[in-house]
């Protein structure tokens, strides 16, 4: 298996409250790697990481196969940045700020530049610093699909965008991913967002990766099981347990690695499955958080 | 890449590289107006225009040093704005990148050196010298383009570091003004000393401000 990009024991301090640690992120080559994490949990720190920006106090980082940092220019070359903040030149026009970017990368297709820029709507002539928010999301999203990367990185691309341009950001990135190989990692903590679009899931919380796995198997694993009867103690399960409440005579429990025969695991301790609720990604993401920062007993 | 840096750097400084354009232009010329005509002058009257010429003079260093100033800020000012953020995801080596940038702010300086240098051989073609007084346009404009570029180059260094590399070298000149103080205080100097040795190690040859000082004079003996 091959990844386009791979961190080994990564770590990184900033101030005396912030690190990330340990990070071993795996994103496979042409996935569609969804980064989630609350705000401020180190989305964006870990991304200026892997393209360079920052310097890691421990580990390694490879993108497309090249060491970070030593290999930057050559990654660059093939990866699409959408910044977290817009960084682009305000005093530019529209066209003067394609050309521009287009310099610096050799296989700029500014045929597609200027399609997407006709079916965005973007106005030509017009200087950045007078572009709308959205405006400047999709030019963000035009510049770096039309270099054609072979890795497109997106620091929270839709982040407060009005849901009419959100959808026009999104599907140009799909309509690309459609056309090619590309692999794309994607942060966000807008969890909807990403349950459409992503094939994987990672999920950062206080600069710590708490799990990493196929968004089907994130999807479907995490389910809510009300039941009766299950001992206040219990040993080994074959799935995770998340969170337990008891309410009465009922228990409820969110376990992550569910599958339909476990039930029979619980007629084993005693207890009775009364309902097993699929969660979304949002509230699976909510109790996976909420179990990652439950104090260890 | 470079046409596209330099088009970028143009429109980021193209007003104040314009008005120092025309400034440059003009100062050359002002040289001459401010002295009045010197056909069939007697001596004291030549001597009273050269003085006036050379006073004017110091505003060329001036000029240097605020063009400079101007373009060296201007390079990064966008990129600060961005938090360099931009440049550093652009796949080139970052020497690269900032020697692309230092390279459009040097071609940006040709532009007012270019009218100094027009308006210095308009200045020397429309007045009429008595013997022994010559009119050096190359010479000035060549030691402008020089000054402007050794500003340009410590405004561009200075401006392109992070805050906390700002604030070092508001530190240092902080320091050197502190021990003056400290120095007077306790009776080991006069006031001033530190002050005036770092002002002569800049200003004196080999230091990087030395091409400033001295005399500047379109027209001189």
């Amino acid at each position: 298996m091959s990844y386009a990009i791979e961190t080994f024991d990564l770590a990184y301090r900033a101030g005396k409250h912030f690190e990330i640690r340990d990070l071993a992120l795996k994103v496979r080559e042409g996935s569609i790697y969804g980064f989630l994490g609350p705000n401020g949990s180190g989305k964006t720190t870990t991304i200026r990481l892997l393209l360079g920006m920052l310097k890691p106090v421990r580990g390694a980082i490879t993108v497309l196969g090249r060491k970070v940092p030593s290999e930057m220019a050559r990654i660059l070359a093939q990866t699409g940045y959408v910044p977290e903040r817009p960084h682009l030149y305000p005093y530019l026009t529209l066209e003067q700020a394609v050309r521009f970017h287009a310099a610096f990368y050799e296989g700029f297709d500014m045929a597609y530049a200027g399609e997407m820029r006709r079916s965005f709507g973007l106005p030509l002539d017009q200087k950045l610093s007078h572009l709308s928010k959205g405006e400047i999301g999709k030019l963000h999203m035009l510049l770096v699909l039309a270099q054609r990367p072979k890795l497109l990185v997106l620091d929270e691309p839709t982040d407060g965008l009005d849901p009419v341009v959100r959808r026009d950001v999104l599907s140009a990135l799909l309509d690309f991913c459609s056309q090619g190989s590309a692999t794309v990692f994607i942060s966000s903590h807008l969890v909807h967002e990403l349950e459409r679009i992503c094939d994987w899931v990672g999920v950062l919380d206080n600069g710590k990766l708490v799990i990493e796995l196929p968004m089907q198997s994130f999807k479907n694993g995490i389910k809510r099981i009300r039941l009766t009867g299950a001992p206040s103690l219990v040993g080994d399960t074959p799935f995770t347990v998340l969170q337990r409440e008891t309410t009465g005579t009922e228990q409820v429990w969110v376990v992550r690695g569910w599958q339909a025969p476990m039930a029979q695991w619980f007629e084993g301790v005693g207890a009775a499955v009364k309902e097993v609720v699929d969660l979304d990604l949002e509230e699976g993401f909510v109790e996976l958080l909420r179990s990652s920062r439950a104090p260890t007993s | 890449m470079y046409k596209q840096v330099l088009k970028a750097q143009w429109l980021a400084a193209r007003l104040p590289v314009a008005l120092l354009a025309v400034l440059g232009f003009a100062l050359p010329l002002l040289t001459v107006t401010a002295g009045g005509s010197l056909e069939g002058a007697p001596a004291e009257q030549v001597a009273l225009w050269l003085f006036t010429a050379q006073k004017i003079g110091v505003l060329f260093p001036g000029l240097a040093l605020l063009l400079g100033l101007l373009l060296g800020i201007s390079a990064w000012a966008p990129d600060h704005l961005g938090k360099h953020v931009y440049a550093l995801s652009l796949p080139v080596p970052r020497p690269m990148y900032v020697l692309l940038r230092f390279a459009a702010g040097v071609t940006l300086l040709a532009l007012p050196v270019a009218a100094l240098g027009l308006g210095a051989v308009l200045a020397s073609l429309v007045v009429r010298l008595p013997s022994g007084i010559h009119a050096y346009p190359a010479q000035i404009t060549l030691r402008f383009a020089v000054a402007a570029l050794v500003c340009y180059a410590i405004f561009f260094a200075i401006s392109i570091a992070t805050k906390r590399a700002a604030l070092a070298v508001l530190g240092v000149i902080c320091g050197v003004l502190l021990a003056d103080l400290v120095l007077t205080a306790v009776g080991q100097g006069d006031s001033g000393t530190v002050t005036t040795t770092m002002f002569m190690l800049l200003t004196n040859w080999p230091g990087p401000l030395s091409i400033l000082m001295g005399r500047w004079a379109l027209f001189d003996v």
